[in-house]
């Protein structure tokens, strides 16, 4: 029996005890389809590592303002020149394309980031430190330390929702006004669920469950978003096979 | 449920194309679903009926627009379609939607095509009997899919509607943005992926090696399920799990406002992990509590942590609240 995908994961995160290590080991030299997972893992690891876990290369960030400027300028010339929604054309459609996938390199880079920032489900760094340091001090300033970095966190996650719902608020159009009720009805009780753990952690800035309620909000507003995202494009593209196949190859990666 | 609900569309996209190069717009297609119902005149309708020789292991798609899909496992080696088209208004409509079929060995695909910005407010229901084990994809924007008993392979996503499936022991994802999801009886040594936005999940009899349940404001409600690794996730809703527990198994279970039950039967042993903002936690187990359970003691208000392992303490139970409260009751 293969091990979990978790326990591999553990195991390529040196996270696992000595007896589970070689238990891991002994099915590695056995079984190639796990050794080509861990190979993998190992892969994504380096390259997850090699981001900056601070701040977004500014490039990206950039490529997107400017996409989503083309994306906006390009509908002013077709609302301008003719309401016909074939006029958007293929380069337009490209611009959209071009948004989302630096959003969603950006919410990538950020997820990566904050993987090796030290949040993950797990309790977190303050709460070891709270309950196993016993020093006062060093309590205070890892629990400072997990602040900063759900700080940085926060503005990461916002400046990848901000992209988002740019392109899914100028798009909204596109889809049906059931779909695009349901999905705005869900980000409002994703944004109260924000709300609500920033204002627990105002009060009470090292509490984990409001930390890790606040990240876990902000992922679902993101999942949220490239989901209203991905249905828009689709309805803009209609039946356009090139579209489905571009589609299709995300599928594979997915 | 990331980018999924995307291929719903993108395979509609693909199947609503017509060999001609017409352009049916989904979206105008789908507001044009929204008003179904306010076209004046009876009730038009049209029947389709069809026989496909498949074999007993092919694979079958079905893609639609609009209306409900109905797939049930047949003893043949056949795929039997019945479709009925609706409409109201000009009977002409009924002529324009088209339902095409690419036959070909080991492989049936089964399509909705609609007329080029056509003011169509047909609908299509299909009843179609696969062999017991063939594969099934089936997609649809707004309509309900239902499956029962198809042994294949089974992706069942929608945009708009129900998505239930019942004994498929080889489900492999079952989503909709707005809508319930019901599953019963799913055996399968894989995992499972089942999602919705908007509507409730219920799962029960499930036997998987790893399950995702995800939600954003509804409720999650799984009753008799083995499962090696499970997640469930809801922003909202309330998450209710009853059943065994593996002796290694990982079970994170998470929702901000919504209350997380889980009803344990003789579990050999656990390492809980529960936390909770503001919600109270409670084990009805006898639990040898860690040292950092308990009110936390640097802020005020009612949240509880409980780290505790009972008995052998070999599945991870990793369970978290901000408001909601956590109950680990025994069966």
């Amino acid at each position: 029996m293969h091990p979990d995908p978790a326990v591999l994961n553990d195991y390529v995160e040196d996270a696992l005890g000595a007896s589970g290590r070689a238990d891991v080991e002994g099915h590695l030299e056995s079984c190639a389809d796990c050794r080509g997972a861990v190979n993998e893992l190992r892969e994504i690891r380096d390259v997850a590592k090699a981001l900056d876990p601070r701040d977004p290369p500014a490039r990206s960030w950039t490529r997107l303002q400017r996409a989503i400027a083309l994306e906006h300028g390009a509908r002013a010339v077709q609302v301008a020149g003719s309401r016909s929604a074939d006029a958007s054309g293929s380069g337009s459609r490209r611009q959209l394309w071009i948004g989302v996938a630096a959003a969603a390199a950006l919410v990538i880079a950020t997820a990566a980031g904050l993987r090796y920032a030290g949040f993950t489900s797990g309790p977190s760094s303050s709460q070891r430190a709270t309950t196993t340091g016993g020093a006062n001090a060093n309590t205070d300033a890892a629990a400072q330390a997990v602040e900063a970095e759900l700080k940085q966190a926060e503005a990461h996650y916002e400046k990848a929702i901000q992209g988002l719902e740019t392109i899914a608020n100028s798009e909204k159009g596109a889809l049906d006004p059931q779909t695009a009720a349901t999905m705005q009805k869900n980000l409002a009780v994703i944004d109260q669920a924000i709300s609500e753990s920033r204002a627990a952690l105002r009060v009470q800035p090292a509490s984990a469950p409001a930390q890790q309620s606040l990240l876990e909000s902000f992922k679902a507003k993101l999942a949220l978003l490239e989901d209203t995202v991905a249905l828009i494009n689709e309805m803009r593209k209609g039946n356009d096979a090139g579209a489905a196949r571009i589609v299709s190859g995300l599928k594979g990666k997915g | 449920m990331r980018l999924a609900l995307a291929f719903v569309v993108a395979a509609l996209a693909t199947a609503a194309t017509p060999a001609a190069a017409q352009t049916p717009h989904l979206n105008e297609i789908i507001r044009i679903r929204s008003y179904q119902g306010r076209d004046r005149g009876p009730e038009q309708t049209d029947k389709f009926s069809a026989k496909y020789r498949l074999g007993r292991d092919g694979r079958v798609s079905i893609a639609n627009i609009s209306g409900d899909i109905v797939v049930t496992a047949g003893s043949g080696e056949e795929v039997s379609v019945d479709a009925v088209k609706r409409g109201r208004g000009d009977r002409s409509q009924l002529d324009q939607v088209r339902i095409e079929a690419d036959s070909a060995p080991g492989r049936v695909d089964i399509k909705t095509v609609y007329p080029m910005r056509s003011n169509s407010s047909v609908s299509i229901d299909f009843t179609v009997v696969v062999p017991a084990g063939a594969s099934l994809e089936v997609h649809s924007i707004s309509g309900s899919v239902k499956i029962t008993g198809v042994r294949g392979s089974v992706r069942a996503e929608t945009v708009s509607g129900t998505v239930t499936a019942a004994d498929t022991p080889k489900l492999e994802v079952a989503k909709t943005i707005s809508g319930n999801v019901t599953l019963t009886n799913v055996q399968t040594e894989g995992d499972i992926s089942v999602g919705t936005i908007n509507g409730m999940m219920n799962a029960k009899g499930i036997r998987a090696h790893g399950i995702d349940f995800s939600s954003i404001s509804g409720d999650l409600v799984i009753a008799d399920m083995v499962c090696d690794r499970l997640g469930a996730k809801s922003v909202s809703g309330s998450v209710e799990y009853a059943g065994s527990i593996s002796k290694t198994g990982r079970y994170n279970l998470t929702s901000h406002s919504g209350t997380i039950r889980l009803t344990l039967a003789n579990p050999s042993g656990f390492e809980l992990n529960a936390d909770s903002f503001s919600g109270s936690v409670r084990s009805d187990f006898a639990v040898t509590l860690g040292p950092t359970s308990g009110n936390d003691r640097r802020r005020p208000g009612p949240g509880r942590t409980m780290h505790a392992v009972f008995g052998d303490g070999g599945a991870t139970l990793t369970i978290r609240t901000f408001s909601g409260d956590i109950v680990i009751a025994k069966r």
